[in-house]
């Protein structure tokens, strides 16, 4: 097996060729020629590119974990053995892209398509490919009978070749354009049912979300450039250091204008300046929230929930919305040294964990509570990186997208059995339409109960050991990473320490929030009584209505939906699979990485610390984990989150099942302002339909208006009627005779013939200064010339003329600075003899003199 | 040997009944041969003038690629005016008015 891994050195490392290739693969041939394909072979070769890469992937991290084993170097610290690995790297350049270059004294830095996999993207690889399969096999089932099957599958294929390039970019501006490789995926796939509105509004709000957040990444790359000289991640790592210089971000006021008016508040007399460390993190934060969803700009997340379920599963859950938080695991030795921002990026987490849960209480529609449960957990996430524990903040990534995904897939498989019964897609989503599911679908209730029991925390399941780390991490974080007279100096600000107290508070009540919703949502969806049996069409308009369309079973009609009919079913194999493989992952997940028993037991590492160690190691020197594990104070966390768990889902067990309900139907009616409230989403929306919308919306209308006066109005009425004009005048003259135009032509030649035969006397003056001057006379043919009262004429064309100043008189100023002029005459002669005469006026200023000296 | 001026006052008076003749005759065979007698109108100058520089065969050079040129000239000229003689049974210029359309 080692020389199987030897095959290929750490620089030249191809295959990731084929991780990257195959998905490339499967969406050009799905792309092009998938309508002609037929469904089964669009389904093999989509599935098979999948599975090829994803079995390159696993050989590639693999070769990784070998290539990082035999780095290892033992070392003895204090007496202990310690082993310590390299940040080892394999990468593959595939060919250099551009040179960047600028001013200011930034010279051409390579970018390069280069691509490298390290343990922090190596696990990212994998749960793309991994999970990428996985649906892929489910949507190949879940999709059998949609129209656009084979535009799905390509598009699913980009998707997961450009969340590949964006992982696997050596480089920012390689991420970048994965970053909006998947962007666009996300647009296409959400707007897949393109011919409903709101699935393409839908679509575009995504778009236009993420476009403000790709700006501060833009901004990001640029200060980057700046400050650190280099785009990939090494050099940036490399001159990270001059982030902290002196030399800052002047933010406010532009420029160096002084004002001191009313508005005169807006310029102050100190201007704002931030450090380059804080800038630049800023505007990465700004490009995470985008991406990952997070206030302000979460807003796209929920309803990108019109794509299909697949979709939500795979990319608004698993793998894109993570792409923020792997943007700062990945420069994690870029964001230590902002530890102001870092308080924001995790306050920013904790805020949207909180807000989204409480939103996802009162939702209805399935998806829409996973969608915000989505946005929540990625709060954690945020509060996790924020935090400062990089790997607590990645450890959720990876079980979130085992979870996650199974919930999504498994409500999937739920919305597939009910639609079969109802034929509305609306219906079929809503939770008060389900209920007893489990009778009917035991494999999804299964699935679906294990990931529910790993997202709300059950002991010993991977959300469990996730959460509860990052809890932890959070509680005793105290982001005095910077030292202190550096931050002193540059006028850092530093968060206090009792912010990470807050933001457990915060957390522990999201969680308890977590286990509350996620457990209403099981119990509604698959314990009670189903409630879908008196839903549906009257017997006479049973058949095919228009909101029928054509992606689920046609085979599945019931002729009277009002009487117990066909029970709802589970679904067939392919999709089963992927869940029981995904809720398995959810339940053990965790032992990746059990921080817990690893001070419980005092194990030696545990396997995702232990692999992401060397990437992480950087900002770790910077003692950002100083804090001992306090064994005690781990533990109160963790009964923090335990008890967040016990009382969400005990409370939700009260309601839903000992009360069927009941309790909910009055809270609702003791506060009808908070639930109105919550049921509008905040009125976030609306919000910002009334600010940022409307003020572009206002914009738009401006310019329309002034389109409308301006261009159609007076600038393309002017333009018509002269063009009108000009073509009635010389409508007359095209009469259409030849001799006519034969004349025209004649009288054009004797007027060219005219101004041949006669002379022109033209020329220019050319002022040399000092007084001396040249009249340099136009060339033509048989040119003779005289200047002046010359006896004959000549062929010198040019003439020196020197003007003298009258002697200086100190007594008569205005004599001083007089004029002095002088005319020339020039004669010309052509070859008929013909002859014609100017006078060029030459003319010295003593005061222009001056300015001619000092120049010279 | 005759002085070069009377072939170019020559050249000059064929010139302007040749331009004469293709703006005021109306038959457009005619009006041909008007361009042709300009044509050897030139001809006749640029061999004259070709006297005057011994040393080289540039004007003589240049006659017999006006010649070619006009005899394409009129090749494509006569084919127009046959086809102008279908439409219109006539070869009065003031008669060809199509161009107008």
């Amino acid at each position: 097996m080692n020389a199987f891994y030897s095959l290929f050195s750490a620089e030249e490392f191809s295959p990731l060729a084929i991780v990257l290739g195959m998905p490339l693969l499967g969406a050009f041939v799905n792309g092009v020629w998938g309508k002609r394909l037929g469904k089964e072979a669009v389904k093999t070769m989509a599935l098979s590119a999948m599975a090829i890469s994803f079995f390159a992937a696993l050989f590639t991290f693999a070769a990784l974990n070998h290539h990082v084993d035999s780095s290892a170097v033992e070392k003895v610290v204090e007496g202990h053995k310690v082993v310590e690995h390299e940040h080892v790297k394999l990468s593959w350049l595939a060919w250099e892209w551009m040179r960047a270059s600028g001013a200011g004294g930034l010279s051409a830095i390579p970018i390069q398509a280069k691509f490298s996999v390290d343990a922090l993207s190596g696990i990212m690889m994998l749960v793309i490919t991994g999970i990428g399969f996985l649906i892929h096999l489910y949507a190949s089932n879940y999709m059998e009978t949609d129209k656009g099957y084979w535009r799905f599958f390509a598009y699913l294929n980009l998707f997961v070749f450009s969340m590949l390039i964006l992982v696997l970019g050596d480089n920012l501006p390689l991420l970048f354009v994965g970053w909006e490789g998947v962007g666009l995926c996300s647009y296409l796939l959400i707007g897949f049912w393109y011919d409903k509105l709101p699935n393409a509004a839908a679509g575009k709000k995504a778009f236009i979300a993420n476009r403000v957040g790709d700006f501060g990444l833009i901004c990001a790359m640029f200060l980057i450039a700046h400050y650190c000289g280099a785009l990939d991640w090494t050099g940036i790592e490399a001159g990270a250091k001059s982030l902290l210089s002196p030399d800052m971000v002047h933010v406010w006021p532009f420029g160096n204008a002084h004002y001191d008016g009313v508005f005169g508040f807006l310029q102050p007399k100190v201007p704002l300046m931030m450090t380059g460390a804080t800038a630049v993190c800023a505007c990465l934060l700004l490009g995470a929230t985008g991406k990952s969803a997070q206030m302000p700009l979460y807003v796209w997340l929920p309803d990108a929930m019109a794509g299909p379920t697949p979709v939500s599963a795979l990319i608004h859950a698993a793998t894109m919305v993570t792409a923020g938080i792997y943007l700062i695991c990945r420069l994690n030795f870029v964001f230590v040294l902002a530890p102001g921002v870092m308080a924001v990026i995790a306050g920013v987490g904790a805020f949207t964990a909180l807000f989204a849960a409480t939103i996802a209480l009162v939702q209805n529609d399935l998806k829409k509570v996973l969608a915000y449960s989505t946005v929540s957990q990625l709060g954690f996430m945020f509060l996790g990186v924020g935090s400062g524990s990089f790997t607590a903040g990645f450890f959720h990534v990876l079980t979130h997208a085992f979870f996650k995904a199974c919930l999504f897939l498994a409500a999937g498989s739920v919305i597939h059995a009910m639609h079969a019964r109802v034929h509305d897609d609306e219906k079929s989503q809503d939770m008060r339409m389900m209920g007893g599911l489990k009778k009917y679908m035991p494999l999804t209730y299964g699935t679906f109960g294990a990931a529910t029991l790993a997202i709300i925390g059950f002991p010993l399941t991977s959300g469990f050991f996730s959460k509860d780390e990052i809890l932890f991490r959070s509680f005793s974080n105290s982001y005095q990473w910077v030292d202190k007279a550096r931050a002193e100096s540059l006028k850092m600000w530093m968060p206090p320490a009792y912010l990470g107290k807050i933001y457990y508070v915060m957390g522990v009540l999201a969680a308890t929030l977590t286990a509350f919703y996620m457990c209403r949502a099981f119990f509604l969806t698959f314990y009670g009584d189903f409630k879908g049996w008196k839903i549906g069409k009257p017997v006479a308009a049973e058949g095919h209505d228009e909101d029928d369309h054509d992606d689920h079973g046609d085979d599945h009609h019931h002729d009277d939906l009002t009487i117990p009919g066909a029970a709802p079913h589970e679904s067939p194999r392919p999709m089963t699979i992927p869940l029981i493989i995904l809720a398995a992952l959810a339940v053990f997940g965790g032992l990746l990485n059990p921080g817990l028993a690893k001070s419980l037991f005092h194990l030696e590492s545990i396997p995702l610390e232990h692999w992401l160690e060397p990437v992480f190691a950087t900002s770790m020197a910077k003692g950002i984990h100083e804090v001992e594990h306090n064994l005690s104070m781990e533990l109160m966390c963790t009964a923090g989150a335990f008890s967040a768990f016990a009382i969400g889902s005990g409370l939700a067990y009260w309601t839903y099942i000992v009360n069927n309900g009941a309790p909910a139907k009055q809270w609702a009616a003791a506060a009808p302002g908070l639930h109105k409230m919550l049921m509008a989403k905040w009125m976030v929306d609306e919000l910002y339909d009334a600010t940022a919308i409307s003020m572009v919306d206002g914009l738009a209308d401006t310019f329309v208006g002034a389109d409308k006066i301006v261009v159609d109005g007076i600038l393309a009425q002017v333009t018509s009627f002269l063009a009108a004009a000009f073509g009635t005048a010389f409508r007359a003259v095209q009469n259409g005779m030849v001799h006519v135009y034969a004349a025209a032509m004649v009288v054009g030649v004797a007027g060219f013939s005219w101004f041949f035969a006669m002379p022109h006397a033209e020329g220019m003056i050319v002022d040399k200064g000092n007084g001396d001057f040249i009249v340099a006379a136009a060339p033509g043919f048989g040119y003779e010339y005289k200047f002046d009262d010359a006896q004959k004429f000549g062929a010198t064309s040019e003439k020196p003329v020197h003007l003298d100043l009258p002697a200086a008189d100190k007594s008569d100023k205005a004599k001083a600075t007089a004029p002095v002029t002088k005319n020339v005459v020039l004669t010309v002669k052509n070859v008929f003899g013909i002859q014609d005469t100017k006078t060029f006026v030459l003319v010295r200023t003593p005061a222009k003199d001056k300015q001619m000296i000092g120049q010279n | 040997m005759i002085s070069p001026i009377v072939y170019v006052a020559l050249a000059t008076i064929l010139f302007f009944l040749g331009g004469a003749g293709f703006l005021f005759r109306r038959n457009v065979l005619v009006s041909l041969m008007s361009i042709e007698i300009m044509l050897n109108a030139t001809n006749l100058a640029l061999v004259a003038f070709n006297r005057l520089h011994t040393d080289s065969h540039t004007g003589q050079m240049l006659t017999f690629f006006v010649i070619a040129v006009a005899a394409a000239e009129v090749a494509v000229g006569l084919a127009i005016v046959i086809s102008f003689f279908r439409i219109k049974r006539s070869v009065r210029t003031d008669e060809a008015d199509l161009l107008r359309n």
